[in-house]
C-alpha cells in the first residue's frame, strides 16, 4: 500500500504550550490509523493538522495527487497542503477528505439522505443523482428505511452511521474521525466503529481516527500514542 | 428548604461565558428598543390628547346673554400658509370681571395684544405690512404662557378689544360653511374646556391608528428578544431535566433568567426614553414640537411598559421551553419539526369571506367597522403566516436544486413559526405601507390659490369695498386684480357669498401683504385665503401623512432590527453545526446564502400578499369616507418596500462576521 497523506516534522504551538513538537506520520491507502493519548496530548491537533483544518507552525503536510500552491511540488505527484489558501483548503477538505465528529454534525432539519447528499450537491452533483448516490450507503451501514428520518428521529448510533455515510459519499481519499464514538454506549460504539473501519476500507479510503478508547483503537491497523506533542509509542494490530 | 432555583439560575447565567453574555446583551438590547418605542408611542398618544386639551379654552363656552361678562371671538388668519389663531376678547361694561384666560394673569384690556413666543418671533421677523398690521398697534406684545398653547411652535394671539370693536361684533362671528372650527363668536363668562381646535382635534386619533399598526412589530421584536439564546438554553435546561430537575424548576429558571435580562433591557429603554425626552419633544407633529411635559407618560405608565416588555420576553422564553418540561430528550435532539395545521388556512379564508360579504353589499360601511376589519386582516395574517411559510418550505424544498436553497427551504418547513417571526415585522410593515400609500384622503374641491377674499354685508357694500381694496392694495405695493362676487358666482373662494376677491400674483409674501392690507375692510373678519377654506381637510391629510411616514419608517426599522437579532441569534444557536459543516469544507457562502434565502423566500411571497391586502383595506376605507385614492402613493409604496427589504437584508448580512467568527476553526486547545 502506498502512502496517500504524510506529515513531517509537524510543530504547533498555542502561546507557550506546544501541542505538536515535531511529529512524523504517514497514512497509507486503505490504512486505518488510530491516534491515542491523554487529554491535552496533542492528538486532536495532529488530526486537524493532517486534515488541513489547522496550519502547522513548522513541518509540512503532503497529499498525493494534489497540486502544490508553492509551485514546484516536493515530489512527483505530491502537493504540500499546509500552505494552501483557505478557499483551496476548504475545497480540498470537501472533495478529498471525509469527516466524522463526535456529535452535532448533521443538519437537524434535513432528512438523513439529504444530509448524506449535501457534500455531493456542494460539488455540483445534481440533486437527484446526489440523493441516489447517497442512498447507496444506507444498506452497507445498516440504515435501510431510515433515509427520510431527520437526525432528531435517529438514535445516537444511527446518527453516527449517517455521519459516516456522509463522510464516505464523496469517495474521499482519507476519512478523519474525531472521537466518533465518544457520545455512544459501549455496544453501539463497537458496532459503529466496526462499520466505520470496514466500510471505509471497502471504499478504498484511509481512516485517521482520534480516540481515547483502546477497544475502539483496536479496530484499526495501527495505533499512534501521542504524549506532550510527540509520538511516544507505535503499535500495529493485525485486523481480521 | 430554600428553593435552589434562583441561586442556580444566577450561577448558570454568570457562567454562560462570552457567547452567553452576547445573547443576553442582544436580548436586553431588543428589550430596550421595544420598551423605548412603546413608551414613545404611549407618550405621543397621551401627549396629543394633552395638546388638544390645551386648545379647548379657545372655542367660546357660550352662556346666556344675561350671564355673559365678555364676548369672545376666536378666528384664524394665515401667514406663510401657517394658521394663526386669534382670540378677540372684550369685557362687557357693567358686568363682573371675567377671569383670565389660560396663559395670562388677567383679562386683556382693550388694545393689549398677547402673543405666543413663536408668533412673537414671527412678528419680529416679518415686515409689519405682512403680519403685525393685522393686530391693533401696540408698543409691546405681552407673552402667552404655555397653559394657553398646544405647542411651543403654535401661533396664537389674544387681543383685548373694546365692546364696540368690529372684531367682536356679531358680523365677525357669522358662519359660512368654511368657518366651521375656525371662527366662532359667543358671549362668555369664563374659559371652560370646550371643543379642541381643528388643528389638534384629530391628532390623537391619527396617532392611535399608527400605534395600532406599530404595536405588533414591536411585540415581535420583544418576542424575538425572548427567544434569543433559546437553543443554548434548551440544551442546558434539557440536560438539567435529564439530571432530575422538575419541569416547574426548569420553567422557573428560564422565567427568572429571561425576566432578569428583559427587565434590565426594558429599564434601559425607559431610561433612554427619559433622557431623550427633550430631543423627542423637538420632533414636530401637527402644530409643531412639544412641551417636554406633554411627552412625559408618568411613572405608572413607565412601570407598566417596563413590566409588559419584561412579561412579554419572559412568556416568550418560557413558551419556547414548553416541550422541555414534557419531553427533554425530544427537545435536546430537536426531534419534532414544528408543524402548522390547515386550520390556520381555514380561519384565514373564513375572515376573507366575512370581509368580502361585509363589504360587498353595496352600502358603505362606517369607518369604525372598516378599521375593525383591518384589524381582522392583521390578525388573520398573523395566523396565516406560519402556515404559508411551512408550505413554501415544502414546495421549495421539493424543487430546490442548489444546496443553499435546499437548506433554506428545509429550515422554513422545520420551524415555520420561527421563520415567520423573522419576516413578520416587514410583512406586516408591508401591510402598513400598502394601507397608507393609498389612504391619504384627497379633497376634490376647487382650488383658488392666489385669491384673497373679503366678505361684505351685501352686493352694494362689495362694490364700495372693492374700491377701497384697490386703494389699500396699491398703497401696500401689491399688484392685484380686484373683483366683486355675488350670490350667483360660485367660481371663486367666496363661492356664492357677497364680497370682494383679490387675485394676487407673485407668491406667498404678496398674499400675506394683501391679507394684511385688506384686514381693515373685513368688518372685523380677517380676509381669508385658500388655506383657510381647506384647513379641516388639509389638517387631516397632513396628520395622516405624518403618521403614515413615521409608522412606515419605524415599522421598517423595527422589522430590520427583529430580523437582524433573529439572524444573529440563529448563528449563535447553531454555531456547532455551522462550525462542523465549515470544517468539513462547506463554503461559508453557502451557509450565508441559505440564511439570506431563509428570509427572502417568505418575504417575497408574504410581503407582496400583505401589501396588496393593506392597499385593498385602504381602498375600502377611502370608499367609506367618500374620498379619492392617493394613486401617487404607489411610488411611495414601492420605495418603502424596496428600502425596507434592503434594510432587512442588511440587518441579516450584519451577522455574517459573527457567522465567520463562530465557524472559524476548532477550539484552540492543546489536545
Amino acid at each position: 500500500m502506498s502512502t496517500v497523506l504524510a506529515g513531517y516534522g509537524l510543530v504547533k504551538k498555542y502561546g507557550s504550550t506546544t501541542a505538536l513538537a515535531g511529529v512524523d506520520v504517514e497514512v497509507r491507502e486503505r490504512d486505518s490509523l488510530a491516534i491515542m493519548g491523554p487529554s491535552g496530548s496533542g492528538k486532536s491537533t495532529l488530526l486537524h493538522t493532517l486534515a488541513g483544518i489547522i496550519r502547522p507552525d513548522g513541518g509540512q503536510v503532503l497529499l498525493r495527487g494534489e497540486r502544490s500552491e508553492m509551485g514546484v511540488p516536493p515530489a512527483e505527484g505530491w502537493g504540500r497542503i499546509d500552505r494552501l489558501g483557505e478557499n483551496r483548503l476548504s475545497a480540498l477538505r470537501r472533495k478529498r477528505f471525509g469527516f466524522v465528529f463526535q456529535f452535532g454534525q448533521l443538519l437537524p432539519e434535513l432528512p438523513a439522505e439529504e444530509n448524506v447528499a449535501l457534500p455531493l450537491m456542494l460539488e455540483g452533483v445534481p440533486r437527484g443523482k446526489a440523493v441516489e448516490r447517497a442512498r447507496r450507503w444506507f444498506a452497507p451501514l445498516g440504515l435501510e428505511g431510515l433515509e427520510g428520518r431527520r437526525p432528531g428521529q435517529l438514535s445516537g448510533g444511527q446518527a453516527q452511521r449517517v455521519a459516516i455515510a456522509r463522510a464516505l459519499a464523496v469517495e474521499p481519499d482519507v476519512v478523519f474521525a474525531d472521537e466518533p464514538t465518544g457520545a455512544l454506549d459501549q455496544n453501539t460504539s463497537a458496532e459503529v466503529i466496526r462499520l466505520l473501519t470496514s466500510v471505509t476500507r471497502a471504499s478504498g479510503a484511509a481512516l485517521v481516527m482520534v480516540t481515547h478508547d483502546a477497544d475502539v483503537a483496536a479496530h484499526c491497523d495501527r495505533v499512534l500514542h501521542v504524549r506532550d506533542g510527540r509520538i511516544s509509542n507505535y503499535s500495529q494490530y493485525t485486523v481480521a | 428548604m430554600r428553593s435552589p432555583v434562583l441561586p442556580l439560575t444566577w450561577h448558570l447565567t454568570r457562567s454562560a461565558g462570552r457567547r452567553g453574555l452576547q445573547s443576553h446583551l442582544l436580548a436586553a438590547g431588543a428589550a430596550a428598543v421595544g420598551s423605548f418605542l412603546l413608551l414613545v408611542m404611549v407618550a405621543v398618544s397621551l401627549g396629543a390628547g394633552t395638546r388638544a386639551d390645551h386648545t379647548t379654552w379657545r372655542t367660546p363656552d357660550a352662556v346666556p346673554a344675561k350671564d355673559a361678562t365678555a364676548v369672545q371671538v376666536t378666528t384664524t388668519t394665515y401667514v406663510r400658509q401657517e394658521p394663526v389663531t386669534v382670540v378677540n376678547l372684550a369685557q362687557r361694561p357693567d358686568r363682573e370681571q371675567t377671569p383670565a384666560p389660560p396663559g395670562l394673569s388677567g383679562f386683556p384690556k382693550p388694545g393689549q395684544v398677547y402673543v405666543s413666543p413663536a408668533l412673537a418671533e414671527l412678528l419680529h421677523k416679518l415686515p409689519a405690512g405682512q403680519l403685525a398690521d393685522r393686530f391693533p398697534k401696540t408698543k409691546t406684545y405681552g407673552t402667552l404662557g404655555a397653559a394657553a398653547l398646544a405647542s411651543p411652535d403654535e401661533l396664537v394671539a389674544v387681543v383685548g378689544r373694546a365692546p364696540g370693536d368690529a372684531a367682536v361684533a356679531k358680523t365677525a362671528g357669522e358662519q359660512n360653511y368654511y368657518d366651521d372650527g375656525l371662527t366662532k363668536r359667543a358671549p362668555v363668562s369664563g374659559f371652560a374646556d370646550t371643543k379642541a381646535s381643528v388643528f389638534t382635534g384629530a391628532d390623537q386619533g391619527t396617532v392611535l391608528l399608527g400605534v395600532v399598526l406599530l404595536v405588533m412589530p414591536v411585540v415581535v421584536l420583544a418576542s424575538a428578544a425572548g427567544r434569543l439564546g433559546a437553543a443554548r438554553r434548551e440544551q442546558r435546561l434539557a440536560a438539567l431535566r435529564l439530571a432530575g430537575a422538575t419541569p416547574r424548576q426548569i420553567l422557573a429558571m428560564t422565567a427568572a433568567e429571561s425576566a432578569g435580562v428583559g427587565a434590565a433591557g426594558a429599564l434601559a429603554g425607559a431610561l433612554a426614553y427619559t433622557a431623550l425626552l427633550p430631543a423627542l419633544a423637538a420632533l414636530p407633529y401637527g402644530v409643531g414640537g412639544w412641551y417636554t411635559g406633554q411627552l412625559w407618560v408618568g411613572l405608572p405608565w413607565l412601570a407598566a411598559v417596563v413590566a409588559a416588555v419584561t412579561a412579554l420576553i419572559t412568556v416568550s422564553a418560557v413558551t419556547m421551553l414548553r416541550k422541555v418540561a414534557t419531553s427533554p430528550l425530544g427537545v435536546a435532539q430537536q426531534a419534532d419539526p414544528r408543524r402548522t395545521r390547515a386550520i390556520r388556512l381555514l380561519l384565514f379564508v373564513a375572515v376573507l369571506l366575512y370581509i368580502w360579504a361585509t363589504t360587498g353589499q353595496g352600502g358603505q360601511l362606517k369607518t369604525q367597522q372598516l378599521l375593525a376589519l383591518l384589524g381582522l386582516f392583521y390578525g388573520a395574517f398573523w395566523l396565516f403566516g406560519p402556515w404559508v411559510v411551512d408550505r413554501l418550505g415544502r414546495i421549495v424544498g421539493r424543487r430546490a436544486k442548489r444546496p443553499a436553497t435546499l437548506l433554506a427551504a428545509r429550515r422554513l418547513s422545520d420551524d415555520p413559526r420561527g421563520a415567520w417571526r423573522t419576516v413578520s415585522g416587514l410583512v406586516l410593515a408591508g401591510f402598513v405601507a400598502g394601507f397608507f400609500s393609498v389612504s391619504s384622503l384627497g379633497s376634490e374641491g376647487p382650488s383658488h390659490e392666489g385669491q384673497v377674499a373679503v366678505i361684505t354685508a351685501n352686493a352694494a357694500d362689495a362694490r364700495h369695498t372693492a374700491a377701497e381694496a384697490r386703494t389699500a392694495l396699491h398703497r401696500a405695493g401689491v399688484t392685484a386684480t380686484v373683483s366683486v362676487t355675488s350670490e350667483d358666482d360660485f367660481d371663486s373662494l367666496l363661492s356664492g357669498v357677497d364680497g370682494v376677491i383679490a387675485d394676487v400674483p407673485g407668491g406667498q409674501e404678496r398674499i400675506d401683504t394683501a391679507v394684511t392690507a385688506l384686514t381693515p375692510l373685513g368688518s372685523g373678519r380677517y380676509p381669508f385665503t385658500q388655506a383657510y377654506v381647506s384647513a379641516p381637510d388639509d389638517t387631516i391629510t397632513a396628520r395622516v401623512a405624518t403618521v403614515s411616514t413615521a409608522t412606515l419608517v419605524l415599522s421598517f426599522l423595527v422589522a430590520a432590527a427583529s430580523a437582524g437579532l433573529t439572524a444573529a441569534a440563529n448563528v449563535l444557536d447553531r454555531r456547532r453545526v455551522y462550525g462542523l459543516l465549515r470544517l468539513a469544507g462547506t463554503p461559508l457562502e453557502v451557509l450565508d446564502r441559505a440564511r439570506v434565502r431563509e428570509t427572502v423566500i417568505p418575504l417575497a411571497v408574504l410581503a407582496g400578499g400583505t401589501t396588496a391586502m393593506g392597499a385593498f383595506g385602504a381602498m375600502q376605507l377611502n370608499k367609506a369616507a367618500g374620498t379619492t385614492i392617493n394613486t401617487s402613493g404607489a411610488v411611495e409604496l414601492v420605495i418603502c418596500l424596496a428600502v425596507g427589504a434592503l434594510a432587512m437584508l442588511a440587518a441579516i448580512t450584519a451577522s455574517r462576521p459573527l457567522l465567520r467568527k463562530v465557524t472559524a476553526g476548532p477550539a484552540q486547545t492543546a489536545d
